[in-house]
């Protein structure tokens, strides 16, 4: 490597076909020894802080997650200003609750209802809206969901627990560009006198991807 | 690319790992993983770039190997291709290089920097562009019969098919080009296909799969 210009990225997808096939014999086969491997190396050249990697695991353990979805849910089925504003302009919506950010400048809300249930896939790679779902579950990220999603819905629905009605057509999404989807689900009969912070407390995170549907099923009995 | 990533409609990988599990991270290594990623940027490399050196992967590797190792393993590929990571460093682990050498050295940032960094990244891809837009809601369109050769967002699965233009999301950053370095936009639709133009045993379905779609990939019907 020369030393007197600076690294810089040559597009050069040959080279990097080549680089993954000397990745495979030379790295570690465990995967935590391989990412260790990484870190060390970003972290001798001062490319990269291990505290600010502390720092983005607290925020996407602690703060970011499904519970950001979930109130933003909350608030659509409380507040029907919102939900109009959430539908037409999501991005926004969402900002207004500090929720904006990773993946999410782009972000569609796409609405159950009794005739269609909405279900969202990346089959390309594993695109999410992180800021306000967190980190992707290892299923959505695995090659059956992402092969399966577009092609045999219902049955991946089915696996998920949920038979649907033959009468409510699916709608699936695949994320092929930098659009993200969050699936608003229907709110639960029986949830009238629920506050906003209680009904935040049914919605699952499957839901707002679409692999589950009757919130109704997660009311405690005895609520 | 006609690679192993462009999974939509393939056939043979089985049931669905249902986790239900609420945990992010279920080892310690993916949350540095994550980590790295979020902080570990090599200047001048684009998302489409990133993308394209994931595809890259062996397939082998690309199918077998967990998740976020896929990650660290397209992280390795782009620095070493942009020329931070030599092939004998790879190979050691170890580097000989000062922290110098990339000029200062990455500061600590605390949770809350990362939160607002989190909310600053909101990246917007959409730009203008002097030609309008080709399609209209509602037009009828097909797809391209075939990708290209590098990354592209036309999985396989939905060439040479018939849609209808359900939504026009304005001009975004064309990502076949913007996996080479170069910015351009370009107008881009969410395009409906119906379930049975695009699965021969979904004949008599209603369902619908919608796929949001560059301008170059459609011609008119």
């Amino acid at each position: 490597m020369a030393t007197d210009s600076k690294p810089a990225p040559g597009f050069d997808a040959s080279k990097v076909a080549e680089i993954h096939q000397h990745l495979h014999s030379h790295l570690p086969s465990e995967s935590a020894l391989r990412v260790k491997a990484l870190e060390t190396l970003l972290v001798d050249k001062g490319l990269v802080n291990p505290k600010t990697i502390d720092a983005w695991i607290e925020a996407y353990t602690e703060e970011i997650g499904p519970k950001r979805g979930a109130m933003v849910v909350a608030k659509a089925w409380c507040d029907p200003e919102y939900k109009s504003r959430l539908l037409r302009d999501a991005p926004a919506a969402i900002d207004e609750l500090g929720f904006l950010g990773k993946a999410t400048a782009h972000l569609k809300v796409v609405e159950n209802t009794d005739e269609v249930h909405n279900l969202v896939v990346c089959t390309l790679c594993s695109c999410y809206p992180f800021s306000i779902l967190g980190i992707a579950p290892p299923w959505y990220k695995a090659a059956a969901y992402r092969s399966r999603a577009v092609r045999d819905p219902r049955g991946v629905l089915a696996e998920f627990g949920l038979d649907l009605d033959v009468d409510i057509e699916v709608h699936v999404w695949d994320s092929t560009a930098e659009l993200r989807y969050l699936v608003l689900p229907q709110r639960p009969e029986g949830t009238e006198d629920m506050s906003e912070e209680e009904l935040a407390g049914l919605v699952s995170r499957n839901s707002m991807i679409g692999t589950d549907r009757d919130l109704g099923e997660n009311i405690e009995a005895d609520g | 690319m006609d690679g192993i990533h462009d999974l939509g409609g393939k056939q043979g990988y089985g049931p669905i790992e249902v986790d239900e599990g609420e945990s992010p991270f279920h080892e310690d290594w993916e949350g540095r993983e994550w980590g790295i990623a979020q902080c570990a940027r090599a200047p001048g490399i684009t998302i489409d770039w990133w993308r394209h050196c994931r595809e890259l992967i062996m397939p082998g590797d690309y199918l077998g190997r967990p998740y976020f190792d896929s990650w660290a393993q397209t992280d390795f590929s782009i620095y070493a291709e942009a020329g931070y990571f030599s092939e004998e460093e790879i190979s050691t682990g170890k580097s000989p290089s000062k922290k110098t050498d990339y000029g200062k050295p990455a500061v600590a940032m605390t949770l809350k920097q990362v939160l607002q960094e989190d909310h600053d990244n909101a990246v917007r891809f959409d730009g203008e562009i002097e030609t309008p837009p080709v399609f209209a809601v509602g037009q009828q369109v097909k797809t391209s019969r075939h990708g290209n050769s590098g990354h592209t967002r036309l999985p396989q699965y939905a060439r040479d098919r018939t849609g209808t233009v359900h939504a026009y999301h304005g001009a975004h950053v064309f990502p076949d080009l913007s996996a080479q370095g170069v910015e351009i936009h370009q107008h881009c639709y969410s395009i409906m296909f119906e379930a049975a133009e695009l699965w021969p045993e979904a004949k008599w379905s209603q369902d619908k799969v919608y796929l949001d779609l560059f301008e170059t990939y459609l011609a008119e019907v």
